[in-house]
């Protein structure tokens, strides 16, 4: 890598007033893609040799963790307590919580667990908002098409037909709950455009519209009296039946006092999450400290099709400092009300309301070509250019973003006046479980939603649509699930999918050294050790 | 190796539906030659030790001399029993699958021994794949020559029908499958209850008929045993055994599936040489045999032959030839827990013993093994180990029974662990 200019000159050449040339025309994104984003790197994939996809590209530290060794033993169910529910979700976020209640509004006995606390996810991250096409003029075929576009046409119709059509009505749930958004002057819904879109199409509520659906949702759970929530009980094997071909319960394991639990159920929900913190590829991430792709590696060892496993989101605008702040968020809704990226030289170099994918290559080739900001700590980043934005709509970031401003205001940074240095944050993982749009996937008594699940993104996701996903799929999982047949005969729960994937592991003369799921990441005191070496 | 799948599952027999390529293997052969003498077939079956394989170990020609002297009422019938559902055995599945025709024949080879003119073939409905391929193989034995040859060697038509079994486990026991098939044949709808004993099906079986019910591996194995005579087949088998029989190999193996080998293989070979050995290489901690309704084999077992003879000197049994394989680490406990569940689920109830004996079995090791038993639970379960035996019309509960004597036997100190 080039090395550009340090923040402080940087920051003393920085002219909220400077003139701007237009931006340099974008002449192939595809070769932008293929140079500089992140799934591109030379070494970081490679192709996974066991499982339903077998033969399929994958990103390298995910594959290890895909083809690794379960945690747990026959042995260790021995004396296990088992508790009887009709539906258990796995995952204390957005998609577990409408999962739940869907479940729940049905009838169904639901069990929620999750690793560390309802509440404790992605979902309180998300910053822009939720999309649906409720604007006059907008309709749900052209926020199909918008997200199959920026998908790179790799999502199945299918599910994003179900997700746009579902858009209008989250959005009348949602307020049902209780969840505020933001209004226009004349009490309508106030959307915003983001990047990728044709339309104004995003519903927030300030710039934390995430937060305040969780604290709906959590209330919501909390109150059902169909909803049991056992938090710190990560899940850490799933239970199948005698032939392992159809999902029957789960292992909990406690993080509080190590004991596992056996959960018989007669439908599983994974509502996991994603992966950031596998922190792939060397990048700082976003995500908050559970996700670590456990639903991926139980939906894989019980034999459920993966997809897009090669094809991450880095997030354009991650925070580079202060240091501690390495990674954390800065919400696209910013772009979105006009702010600018510029290089070091305070040069627009793409379209900011390009698609995330294009956005985050594009800010990698100026770093990786010396038109970067280096931080003493090692960072390097661009401007993102909020003092311009101040002066052309003054007050406007007070009034709508106060989440980002309280960030900044604690670290002595006041985007008011100075511009904030970002780089692309590992953000979002595109693919997952393979799904049809009741959300079940190839296992009979498995489904998934919400992040984990895939498919519905392609190969690159646009804002507002992952908090859109996680309730639209997650309630259809959690109707599905609800609904599904009770088994004849007694109930037998077994390890019979481990043995088959220790069979495959052993003779693709794969190592049994690895264990999965991670639970939690390897550089967290309670990470390192979790009851196995 | 090379003593694997030579009879049954030889590459050749496993042709699926498809019978022109099974006679080109040979098939139909059997059936030509027996139609010329049909009163040499109980002799022949009887020199080649053939055995009931669906768990019995009963000398065949036993229950056929008794058929065969019984005269018709106005039918007889033979009940072709593939209502595989023991946890552990997927051998008779297989057969169905890609070897259809041979069973066929070897049911009109039984029938012409008998002189039986009805044959029902019972099958699990749950093995869809299986009763597909049965069902394509019979329609082209319909009118066709084949089936007209045995028709005229008995000197009366001989009609061919299948009949999807209950999805009962209990639906697999003999006089059950006749009380079922009985039911559909006249659209009334019946459970399958086992029914008492004597009479035995022989002579009062289906609709009052002298009945023959044989396991579909056994008459899988007559068309060869025919055409190649008893001895060939009696030298198949290693020590005790005679012919071959398919083990289901399942568990914490390398390589789960069906195996055909001699009768009397050891379970050394059959687990480290044909099964690739355990699962990461762990040691061994038990074999369930013959689904769990029989006893356990543990590493002391190793180099005992597999054979009826052999294993019943050891007070075991070889039961449907099913290996469940169990690696240390494995708790027996829970293991037990489960088969016992499956059993008190199974039970059709009518027999009061067997009815409240397998819940309570259930019911006590449910609570030793999640921790909450006590020293009385244990001994319980022992009273009812000498108590139930023999107490229902059919083996169900004495199958339990066995199967947590013989876990005791060998494993008491894992139930002791696990008291409170």
């Amino acid at each position: 890598m080039k090395r550009g200019l340090s923040l402080q000159a940087a920051l003393a050449a920085y002219r909220p007033d400077a003139e701007l040339a237009p931006v340099p025309e974008l002449d192939d994104p595809d070769t932008l893609l293929n140079s500089y984003h992140p799934d591109h790197l030379r070494g970081s994939m490679t192709k996974l040799t066991i499982g339903p996809n077998a033969g399929a590209d994958c990103q390298r530290e995910l594959a290890d963790l895909l083809q690794a060794e379960a945690f747990i033993d026959e042995a260790d169910l021995a004396g296990a307590q088992v508790t009887d529910t009709d539906v258990l979700v796995v995952g204390g976020g957005g998609a577990g919580c409408a999962a739940a209640l869907a479940a729940a509004e049905r009838g169904a006995r639901v069990l929620l667990v999750t690793k560390l606390r309802l509440g404790d996810s992605n979902t309180v991250m998300a910053e822009g908002g939720i999309q649906a096409a409720i604007e006059p003029g907008d309709t749900a075929q052209q926020h199909m098409q918008d997200t199959l576009r920026a998908g790179h046409h790799a999502g199945d119709p299918a599910l994003v037909a179900a997700m746009v059509g579902d858009g209008p009505e989250v959005i009348r749930w949602l307020i049902h709950q209780g969840m505020q958004f933001d209004q226009t002057a004349s009490g309508d819904l106030h959307t915003r455009r983001a990047g990728g879109m044709t339309a104004p199409r995003i519903v927030h509520c300030r710039d934390y519209t995430g937060l305040e659906m969780m604290r709906v949702l959590r209330e919501a759970v909390k109150q059902h009296r169909g909803i049991e929530v056992w938090d710190q009980s990560p899940v850490v094997e799933l239970l199948s039946n005698e032939r392992g071909q159809k999902c029957v319960g789960a292992v909990l394991g406690s993080l509080t006092d190590g004991s596992m639990r056996i959960v018989r159920t007669r439908s599983v929900i994974l509502a996991t999450g994603g992966l950031g913190r596998l922190h792939l590829n060397g990048f700082p991430t976003s995500n908050h400290i559970g996700a670590t792709g456990d639903g991926l590696v139980l939906a894989y060892r019980m034999g459920a099709r993966l997809c897009e496993l090669d094809s991450f989101q880095y997030h354009p605008t991650g925070l580079v400092h202060p240091p501690h702040l390495y990674g954390k968020l800065v919400t696209e809704g910013v772009r979105a009300a006009g702010a600018l990226l510029l290089n070091a030289h305070g040069q627009r170099f793409v379209d900011e309301l390009q698609p995330r994918d294009i956005v985050s290559a594009a800010i990698i080739r100026e770093c990786r070509e010396g038109r970067g900001i280096h931080t003493d700590t090692g960072g390097v980043g661009v401007w993102l250019d909020t003092p311009r934005l101040e002066r052309s709509q003054p007050g406007m970031l007070q009034q709508q973003f106060p989440k980002l401003l309280a960030r900044t205001h604690h670290v002595g940074i006041d985007p008011r006046l100075e511009p904030i240095l970002v780089h692309p944050t590992l953000h979002y993982q595109n693919g997952g479980v393979v799904i049809d749009v009741n959300g079940a996937t190839s296992v009979p008594g498995l489904y998934a939603a919400g992040e984990v699940a895939g498919g519905i993104h392609g190969r690159n996701r646009i804002m507002g649509n992952a908090l859109l996903d996680i309730i639209g799929f997650g309630r259809r999982a959690g109707i599905a699930a609800a609904a599904a047949e009770h088994d004849r005969g007694p109930k037998k729960i077994t390890l019979e999918h481990v043995n088959r994937a220790r069979r495959d592991l052993t003779l693709a003369g794969l190592p049994l050294t690895q264990r999965a799921p991670r639970i939690l990441p390897a550089y967290t005191a309670a990470g390192k050790d979790i009851w196995k070496p | 190796m090379e003593a694997l799948n030579i009879n049954l599952l030889h590459p050749q027999q496993r042709v699926g539906e498809n019978m022109s390529r099974w006679q080109q293997a040979g098939g139909g052969t059997a059936l030509r030659i027996a139609t010329k003498d049909t009163a040499a077939l109980v002799p022949t079956i009887k020199d080649a030790d053939l055995r009931g394989l669906g768990g019995s170990g009963f000398p065949v020609w036993r229950k056929w001399e008794a058929v065969a002297k019984e005269a018709a009422n106005p039918d007889k019938y033979l009940v072709c029993n593939g209502n595989e559902d023991e946890p552990g055995t997927f051998k008779d599945r297989l057969l169905l699958e890609e070897t259809p025709h041979q069973i066929i024949e070897g049911a009109l080879l039984a029938a012409l021994a008998c002189g039986i003119n009805r044959i029902v073939f019972y099958i699990n409905p749950d093995l869809t794949r299986s009763l597909a391929a049965l069902k394509g193989a019979l329609a082209q034995w319909q009118d066709g020559e084949l089936l007209q040859l045995a028709s005229n060697a008995l000197g009366k038509p001989v009609k061919m029908e299948l009949v999807p079994g209950s999805t009962h486990y209990i639906g697999g026991e003999e006089t059950a499958a006749m009380e079922w098939i009985e039911g559909r044949l006249s659209a009334e709808g019946k459970f399958p209850f086992p029914r008492g004993k004597p009479p035995y099906p022989a002579q009062c079986g289906i609709y009052g008929c002298p009945t023959l019910i044989n396991n579909i591996e056994t008459l899988a194995h007559v068309p060869a045993i025919v055409r190649n005579g008893a001895e060939w087949f009696r030298d198949l088998g290693i020590g005790q055994g005679a012919g071959t029989k398919l083990y289901s190999l399942s568990g914490d193996v390398l390589h789960p599936g069906v195996y055909e080998l001699p009768m009397g293989t050891t379970l050394r070979d059959l687990i480290y040489v044909h099964g690739g050995g355990l699962l990461s290489g762990k040691p061994l901690k038990a074999v369930f045999t013959g689904g769990p309704s029989n006893t356990l084999l543990t590493p002391d077992d190793l180099d005992v032959n597999m054979d009826f003879e052999s294993l019943r000197e050891r007070g075991g049994s070889l039961g449907t030839g099913a290996m469940i394989v169990v690696s240390e680490g494995t708790g027996m406990v829970k293991r037990v827990a489960e088969y016992a569940r499956f059993f008190a689920h199974s039970s059709c109830g009518q027999c009061p013993p067997c009815k409240t004996g397998t819940a309570t079995i259930s019911r006590l090791l449910d609570r030793i093994d999640t921790g909450r038993g006590t020293a009385a639970d244990l001994a319980t379960l022992e009273t009812l180990c000498r108590m139930l035996p023999g107490s229902g019309r059919c083996h169900l509960v004495n199958g339990v029974v066995h199967l947590l004597d013989s876990s005791f036997q060998h494993f008491r100190h894992e139930y002791q662990q696990a008291l409170k």
